[in-house]
Order: structure tokens, then C-alpha cells, then sequence
């Protein structure tokens, strides 16, 4: 029996995401583009989609197949459905690809790449919202991590749909008459539709129920929780809004409307992490395991991010180092949350696809067996210090050094994919087979009195 | 001739949640348990409503029940109330995990 809470092709999902990262990481190592380069410079257009779409998006999304019948208890209405969504996303981010590149080198044919690979996105896009949603609105009631990633998909379909109107703009002539202003100040909003109110709303949704999962922490999380999610998703659509419309009709009032959504923004992350210390200070389980270890690494990155554009914006330099303050948020903390949850996400699914049917026929492996935290410890380690120096060197201007920092956190990626790999290839187990597959027990001991 | 609930309760430390890495029966996940001539019935939850593992370990539970002699069928009843908590655990799971008794539920 294969059971229907198993997403069949989320591990395919994270092998494709994992590809496009490193292949993102190459761009950025080749020292084409870096963070002092404008946001808008065909190859940083390349480098940040390959991120965004390529690595974010479907890691987001393989999670999500596996994680929504979690939070709702309802199967997805398509596994089929996820596989076409994979292919669509692909294939448009590889055409996206082309149309930027003809954007470098004014190729009209190529140059259809563009809105053509975005719509396919958006198709794509369209299937997920379809298989996550439907599950999601029929949950009854609807959990805060529910609700949370309910909020990032309304901001994932008003990020595509920004996004297809600059790829219109940028490549079908006569277009960008309509869409000028949109085209001189949009791609900020949709950056931060995208980075915001999707990646960061959706994995906050998925930590709230992740954490205390992996912890026993109460999940329950109250006004705290509640807090999180009115603050943050009013805060990303003011600012959001505020801004498109100011690209339009400037005007003194959305300029407060911007900065306030912004100021909601930075409250509700605050209370996200006090309420984060908070689920790792009430949990059951003494040991804290490596995945959860290392995101702790991702959770600094987020307060760190967010205190430093509090700096920059107060003192007014914060256009001038954009570039950096993205590449934190992409890296540090959507990233370095990304690749530490993998570390739990891969052997739970591969232990249900492989030894799920043997359980209760015979010794079967824990899910813990199936990596070697000793082992992979250094690679997180390796991964955030690297950031954190490639972060520095976009600040001092080193370009050099920014490559350098890149380059070491695509090692740290590759020792972290081997590391998956040799999960899902139940490596260790094979490795280490006389440790006890359950710990043992006296029996008589277990018998749970005064329940039965 | 039947197997006595202690027996049957043995055979099921054989039956572990994955994620936590310890057996079901020490976790707390059985509610109750009823031998009734040739036949199991079973009261049992999970540690989280939607978990994954959840038909695993359902069919787990089916597999190893009926591979003890004398029993033929295996009856699962899945519920949510009271729900699983930690407090749950038996002391010598409790130990494992180091998980503080605080005697709440």
C-alpha cells in the first residue's frame, strides 16, 4: 500500500530545486553579476529567478505537497497534477532564461522567451494553487499555519502576475507604453511580493506546525500567532500596494502607507522569533535535532536581515545596498531555512516510500538512522559563515570576496546534497547495521496503566 | 486458544513511530486494547492529527496483530480525543526522551 499522505514527487521537486541552486550559485561565482549590480541587469534578472523560481519556489511548493495533507488531513485532489506543475515551472524558468539573455544581446526571437516562459510559470503556478488550495479552504477549522499559507498564495499569484507584466513590458514592444510606471519602480514590489509576502509568510506557516511537530512543543500558539499573521500580511499588502500606486499617482499619504506597512513588517518578524525562542524554550524533546540545530542559524539571519534595513532606511542608504539586503534574505534566511529543514524533510519521505510497508513485518530503520548529524553539522556551519562573508563583502564592495563567500556556500550545498543523497540511498543504515532499530524495551513496562 | 493482552501488547513495542524512533505502545499512542477470542480491537491515535506516518504505522499495527498466533483480525479504531501529548509517554519512554513528568496530560 502506498499511502495518499505521501507526495510522490516531492523528493523530485527538492532534486530539481537543489540543481537550480547550484547552477544559481555558478552565476553568481562567475562574478557576472553581484549585488552592487542593479537589480534589473539582465544576468542579476537570470541569477535572482533562478533563485526564486528555480530553488525557492519548488522547494516551497515539493514541501507544500507533502505538508498540506499534514496541516489539513485531506489528501492533495492531484498527485498528477504536482508532476505537471514541476514540468511547467521548469521549462518556463528555462525559457525566462532565454529572454533575459536576449535582453543582453537584443535577440527579437529569443526575445519571446520571456513572456512566453512566464506564462508557463504562471501555469504552473496556477496547478499548485489548485492542489494546495482546494485542501487548504475545506479544512475545517483552519489552522494558523493554514491560514498562513493561504495569505502566502494569495501573494504568489499578485507576484506572478507583476512578474508577467514586466516580462510584457520588457519584451513586446508597444507594451510598455501602458506599463511605464510599473516598469521604472515595480520590479521592488513584486520582489517584495514575492520574497515577503509568499516565502516568508508560507515558511513561517510551515515552521509553525514543523517546530513544535519535530520539538513536542505546543502547538498552539495564540495571540502571538495570530499577531504574525495580521501584522505581517497587512504589512507586506500596504506596502506593497502603496508603492504600485505611487508609481502611478506620487502622493505625500502612500509614502507614510509604505513606510507603515514596512514598520508592520518588522513587528510582526519580531514577534515571529520571540515566539520561535519561545516554541524551542517549551519543548518535550531535551535533544534538539540537527535540522532544527541548524535553522536556528536561518532564524538569526531573518532578525539580523530585518535589523539591518531598520539601520539602512533609517539612515538613508538603504537603495544603495538593496543588492545585499536581498541576496541575506534569498541566502541567509529563506535558503539557510530551505536547505536545514531538507536535512529532515528527505529521510522522513524516504523512510515512508522505503520502510513504511516492512513496519510491523520486521526491524525497520528510524528516521534519525538514516542520516549522520556528526557528519553534517560542519556543512551548515560552513553554509551560513560563508553568507555572512559574502554579505560583508557586498557591504565593503569586494567582489572578489563575495565570489569567494558564494563559492563556499556552493560547497557547503554540495556536501549538504551528498548528504540527501546518502538519506534517501539509506547509506548509514547499511553502514551501521547492528545498531538497534528500536530502542529496547522491558517488557511490562510499557503497558499504559488506568487507559485501557 | 487466544493470546492474553499482555502478549499482544508485547508484539506491538515491535511497531515504531518513525519520527520519534521509539516503539508505540511506550509513546502512548494506544488508547486501548481488547482481545476478543480470535480477534484485536484496537484504540490508538497519533502524535499529530495528519502525520504522515499515520496509514504506516495504522498497517503496522494490522501486520504485526495478525502475525501473532491465535489472531486472525484486526480492528482499528483512529482517534483524536483526548489528543496525544508527551505526558502520554510511559516513564521509561519519558526517560529516553528526557521528557520532565509534570503529571499534565
Amino acid at each position: 500500500m502506498i499511502s495518499n499522505r505521501l507526495s510522490r514527487w516531492t523528493l523530485l521537486f527538492f532534486a530539481v530545486a537543489l540543481l537550480n541552486f547550484l547552477v544559481a550559485q555558478g552565476v553568481l561565482i562567475s562574478g557576472l553579476t553581484w549585488p552592487a549590480q542593479s537589480l534589473s541587469a539582465p544576468v542579476t534578472l537570470i541569477a535572482v529567478h533562478l533563485l526564486t523560481i528555480g530553488w525557492l519556489l519548488l522547494l516551497m511548493l515539493g514541501a507544500l505537497f507533502q505538508f498540506i495533507p499534514v496541516i489539513t488531513s485531506r489528501p492533495l485532489p492531484s498527485q498528477t497534477l504536482t508532476l505537471v506543475t514541476l514540468i511547467a515551472i521548469e521549462l518556463g524558468l528555462i525559457g525566462m532564461v532565454c529572454g533575459f539573455l536576449a535582453l543582453n544581446f537584443a535577440n527579437a526571437l529569443l526575445a519571446h522567451c520571456l513572456p512566453v516562459g512566464g506564462a508557463l510559470v504562471i501555469v504552473g503556478v496556477l496547478l499548485a494553487c489548485y492542489d494546495i488550495g482546494v485542501p487548504l479552504l475545506k479544512a475545517r477549522p483552519m489552522s494558523l499555519p493554514a491560514r498562513l499559507v493561504l495569505t502566502g498564495l494569495a501573494f504568489l499569484l499578485l507576484t506572478v502576475t507583476l512578474g508577467l507584466l514586466l516580462a510584457l513590458a520588457l519584451s513586446v514592444s508597444g507594451f510598455a507604453v501602458y506599463v511605464a510606471p510599473l516598469l521604472a519602480q515595480g520590479v521592488a514590489y513584486h520582489a517584495l511580493a514575492g520574497l515577503g509576502g509568499w516565502f516568508t509568510l508560507t515558511a513561517m506557516g510551515v515552521s509553525y506546525k514543523l517546530l513544535p511537530m519535530f520539538t513536542l512543543a505546543p502547538e498552539e500558539r495564540g495571540r502571538a500567532g495570530e499577531a504574525v499573521l495580521q501584522l505581517g500580511a497587512t504589512g507586506f499588502a500596504l506596502a506593497v500596494a502603496a508603492g504600485l500606486i505611487r508609481a502611478w499617482h506620487p502622493a505625500p499619504l502612500l509614502s507614510i502607507l509604505s513606510w507603515l506597512g514596512d514598520a508592520l513588517v518588522a513587528l510582526a518578524i519580531g514577534i515571529y522569533l520571540w515566539d520561535v525562542v519561545r516554541i524551542f524554550r517549551s519543548r518535550k524533546r531535551a535533544v534538539i535535532e540537527l535540522h532544527n540545530k541548524a535553522a536556528v542559524g536561518a532564524f538569526i539571519m531573518l532578525g539580523g536581515t530585518t535589523l539591518l534595513a531598520i539601520v539602512l532606511m533609517s539612515l538613508g542608504v538603504f537603495a544603495a545596498h538593496v543588492g545585499v539586503f536581498v541576496f541575506l534574505v534569498l541566502f541567509g534566511w529563506l535558503s539557510g531555512l530551505g536547505l536545514t529543514q531538507l536535512y529532515k524533510i528527505v529521510p522522513f519521505l524516504t523512510w515512508l516510500g522505503r520502510f513504511g510497508q516492512q513496519l510491523g513485518r520486521g526491524p525497520v530503520p528510524r528516521v534519525q538512522d538514516l542520516v549522520d548529524e556528526a557528519h553534517s553539522y560542519p556543512w551548515f556551519v560552513i553554509y551560513f559563515i560563508a553568507v555572512l562573508l559574502a554579505a560583508l563583502a557586498g557591504f565593503a564592495g569586494s567582489a572578489f570576496v563575495f565570489q569567494a563567500g558564494v563559492g563556499l556556500s556552493a560547497l557547503a550545498t554540495i556536501g549538504l546534497a551528498f548528504e540527501y543523497w546518502r538519506a534517501w540511498r539509506a547509506y548509514y543504515p547499511r553502514l551501521r547495521p547492528s545498531k538497534p532499530p528500536v530502542p529496547p524495551f522491558k517488557p511490562g513496562e510499557g503497558i499504559i496503566h488506568g487507559q485501557h | 486458544m487466544a493470546p492474553s493482552r499482555e502478549a499482544v501488547l508485547d508484539a506491538m513495542h515491535d511497531v515504531i513511530d518513525p519520527e520519534l524512533g521509539y516503539n508505540i505502545v511506550d509513546i502512548g499512542l494506544i488508547y486501548g486494547l481488547e482481545v476478543l477470542d480470535h480477534s484485536i480491537q484496537v484504540t490508538m491515535t497519533m502524535t499529530t492529527p495528519g502525520c504522515p506516518a499515520q496509514d504506516y504505522i495504522m498497517a503496522g499495527v494490522k501486520d504485526r496483530g495478525q502475525r501473532i498466533p491465535g489472531i486472525e483480525n484486526v480492528d482499528i479504531a483512529l482517534v483524536w480525543d483526548p489528543p496525544w501529548s508527551p505526558q502520554k509517554m510511559t516513564p521509561v519512554a519519558k526517560e529516553y526522551f528526557q521528557i520532565a513528568d509534570d503529571g499534565d496530560d
